[in-house]
């Protein structure tokens, strides 16, 4: 196991997550847009949003990635099978914690469920297991995030 | 009023942000918008199916009279209803620009109270995918959205309370007094997450909207006789602009009958090589300089697909394709069927070369500079038209019977090489084949001249050895295809007005196209009249035609196709692009010719 296979792992696996959502998008089975919503947390303009976002999304691949690594190091163990588990864990969390409650929390322009009749442009928040954006989204998400996580797993395991 | 749940054509306005537009009715309705985009599948589709398409209704709950322009110089449209007890004006605005973060697509309508008070109702009912989706509506942050797959729409008010939402439709009702307001706004997005927004935000844009129009109409440069007309038609052509691509739609909607009832019924969410030639000359004769540079970057980045043969149309991002289905909606007043696509993409026109190198002479006239690569192209398509010209084709019409040699189709194959051997001796495109550009046109002038003039009509003919007419013909004196003034032109001339026209009308052609059914006047064809008149030196008479015909627009300056020549009614889709371009070409011409 080594920090540079997590990072490579880390990107791989992001392009892959990208990817995958970008590809729902397409199918018209969710409206996800992760880059859309990073980047809104710190401008209002549209393009500029996406291409943060974009940005934000890749180092968030990495920070994971080594959070991968840390938690494989401390059971001593990695692979493409235990990084599907990790991602499954990390869509799961990602969908109700960290997407559903947390990032409403601090994202300037996103309602919450204690937010009044908008004073202020509001993003949709998304729900449970982001379901305001489409029934499929959890299906999709939880796919792209077990990609995601066979990729880190798998390429810590081989630098291992 | 409407017949069977329908509004005549001729009641609807367009509102749009250069991305999508909306057809919205005298009666208040909007009974027709695709989401995101011009050529998307439709949200409210009313217009093609009363019962099941989806609308936008917002009007009085009592007895009243309407009245509506647009704000001057804009794309916001204003509709003053008057009541026994008061009147209320009811501004309607696809935002394009302004303060915050915006949703994708925002269709804002704000309610304002004149005088009195006046009750109103409001009911939207979206309909996704040409309501072949099923249509959920849930809340956020207290907010309605509809929803299906990967599209929302958010429906957010202002003292224009909800009282409730009943199956797949959201409505309520506003009590407006003089000097009050209450704002609707529809926040949509595709693909991404909706974003919601303030009053104050969504005001700001609705006005900020409206500058930027007039900020754009300030810069037109036509001030000549007809100015109100030009600017109007200017406008809509503007809201049938792609703004991501530069592609210029043939008009904002589908399958609006040529007949009532019949099956002539097409997809015109497509822009068409036909046209390109008009849209570029409206385009620099307006002053617009930079649409001018889109449009043509566009239709040759679109047209390198195919090269060097050209598809009938393209898709507003260029695409070659469009595939032709039939929707289950049930057709304007009972028109059958409701197409989206276009089969015609896959015809041969002929017509188009010369259509493409005229866009292109026109282009490099202006001032404009033609890459080499671009000017390789140019002369590799006029060396195909040396290959084609020879082929019968489906002509302007796209008609669906046997191929002919169309006379218009070969007139403007000379027209393409001629146009190439201009450019060709100006040297901004390749010369190795400007001989055999010159032996070719002249072949095909013989041809015209032998084969496709009746001398007993004093006449050119619709095609090669028939008695038959057709209006297209007109485009030879447009394009200059010999002198305008010639006798075959005059008797031309003289022929189409004998036998087709009708008052200021004019049908597209005699004899058979391949359809059943009839269909009404071609309005493009009248403005052509009256440019050709010019062209050929009776200015008065084309001013007196031109007179009549910009009198004939709807009550905000719109014209769809065709028109009904017994009863005024517009037939066909709406706005028309072509309709609006020959009008600015026309009048562009007469005022030059009444120049000299």
């Amino acid at each position: 196991m080594s920090v540079w296979g997590a990072l490579a792992g880390g990107f791989a696996g992001t392009l892959v997550l990208t990817t995958a959502l970008r590809a729902g998008n397409e199918l018209n089975l969710t409206r996800i847009d992760l880059p859309f919503l990073l980047g809104t947390a710190f401008t209002s303009d549209r393009t500029r949003a996406k291409a943060l976002g974009y940005v934000l999304h890749f180092l968030m691949g990495l920070v994971f990635a080594l959070v991968y690594y840390a938690v494989f190091v401390a059971i001593g163990h990695s692979g493409w099978g235990l990084g599907a588990i990790a991602g499954l864990v990390h869509g799961l969390f990602s969908g109700s914690a960290l997407v559903d409650t947390l990032l409403p929390l601090v994202h300037p322009r996103m309602g919450t469920s204690a937010t009044a009749a908008p004073s202020v442009a509001l993003l949709e928040p998304p729900g449970f297991m982001m379901l305001n954006y489409g029934v499929q989204t959890p299906l999709v998400s939880l796919a792209a995030h077990v990609a995601y996580g066979t990729l880190v797993g798998g390429f810590i395991g081989l630098a291992g | 009023m409407r017949t069977g749940g329908y509004a005549d054509i001729r009641d609807y306005a367009v509102i749009g942000d250069g991305r999508a537009a909306a057809l919205v009715a005298r009666d208040g309705a909007i009974d027709w918008l695709c989401m995101p985009d011009l050529d998307s599948p439709s949200v409210f589709g009313a217009l093609l199916d009363a019962e099941r398409g989806g609308s936008f209704q917002l009007c009085p709950s009592v007895p009243h009279s309407v009245e509506r322009r647009y704000r001057p110089g804009t794309n916001v449209l204003e509709t003053t209803f008057h009541t026994q007890d008061g009147a209320v004006r009811v501004v309607d605005a696809m935002t394009t620009t302004g303060p915050g973060l915006a949703p994708l697509r925002e269709l804002a309508r704000r309610v304002e109270g004149l005088s009195g008070e006046v009750p109103l109702t409001w009911r939207v009912e979206p309909r996704f995918g040409y309501a072949e989706r099923k249509t959920r509506i849930e809340r956020r942050l207290g907010v309605p959205v509809a929803t299906a797959a990967a599209a929302a729409l958010a429906v957010q008010c202002w003292n224009a309370p909800e009282s409730g939402h009943e199956e797949a439709a959201i409505a309520g009702r506003i009590d407006v007094r003089a000097g009050e307001s209450a704002l609707i706004a529809l926040a949509m997005a595709d693909r991404e997450p909706l974003v919601l927004s303030s009053r104050e935000e969504v005001e700001a844009r609705i006005e900020a909207t409206a500058r930027a129009w007039a900020q754009w109409s300030a810069g037109r440069e036509y001030a000549g006789a007809w100015q109100g007309a030009v600017l109007r038609s200017a406008l809509a052509l503007k809201l049938l602009v792609h703004a991501p691509s530069g592609a210029v739609a043939a008009a904002a909607t589908t399958s609006l009958p040529e007949e009532i009832g019949g099956e002539r019924n097409w997809d015109y969410r497509f822009c068409w090589v036909r046209d390109s030639a008009f849209t570029l000359g409206a385009f620099l004769g307006l002053g617009c300089g930079a649409d001018a540079r889109a449009y043509f970057w566009w239709l040759m980045q679109a047209s390198q697909l195919t090269h060097p043969r050209l598809r009938v149309l393209y898709g507003l991002d260029g695409g070659a394709h469009a595939p032709e289905r039939l929707l289950t909606l049930g057709g304007y007043r009972g028109s059958s069927p409701v197409r989206v696509g276009n089969a015609a993409a896959s015809q041969v026109q002929l017509d188009t070369y010369g259509e493409l190198l005229q866009t292109a002479w026109l282009y490099a006239a202006a001032g404009h500079r033609i890459d080499a690569d671009v000017g390789q192209r140019l002369a590799e398509i006029a060396d195909l038209v040396c290959r084609l010209w020879r082929l019968p084709d489906a002509g302007i019409w796209e008609v669906r019977s046997v191929p002919r040699h169309f006379t218009q189709s070969k007139m403007m194959c000379w027209v393409a090489l001629d146009r190439a051997r201009d450019l060709a001796e100006r040297g901004l495109i390749p010369d190795r084949h400007a001989q055999r550009w010159r032996q070719e046109a002249t072949l095909i002038e013989e041809f015209v001249e032998t084969q496709c003039f009746s001398p007993e009509k004093r006449s050119y003919v619709r095609h090669a050895g028939s008695g038959e007419l057709d209006a297209s013909l007109l485009l030879g004196v447009l394009m200059s295809y010999g002198a305008p003034t010639s006798d075959r032109w005059s008797g031309t001339v003289e022929a189409l007005r004998r036998e087709l026209r009708d008052g200021p009308f004019v049908r597209r052609y005699s004899g058979e196209d391949g359809l059943g059914g009839s269909e009404g006047a071609f309005l493009a064809c009248s403005f052509w009249l009256a440019e050709a008149l010019a062209r050929s030196g009776r200015v008065e008479d084309a001013a007196a035609l031109m007179d009549e015909l910009v009198g004939l627009a709807n009550d905000v300056g719109l014209y769809a196709e065709e028109i009904d020549p017994a009863t005024g009614a517009f037939l066909g889709n709406l706005p028309q692009g072509l309709s609006h371009l020959a009008l600015i070409s026309a009048a562009l011409a007469i005022d030059g010719a009444a120049d000299r």
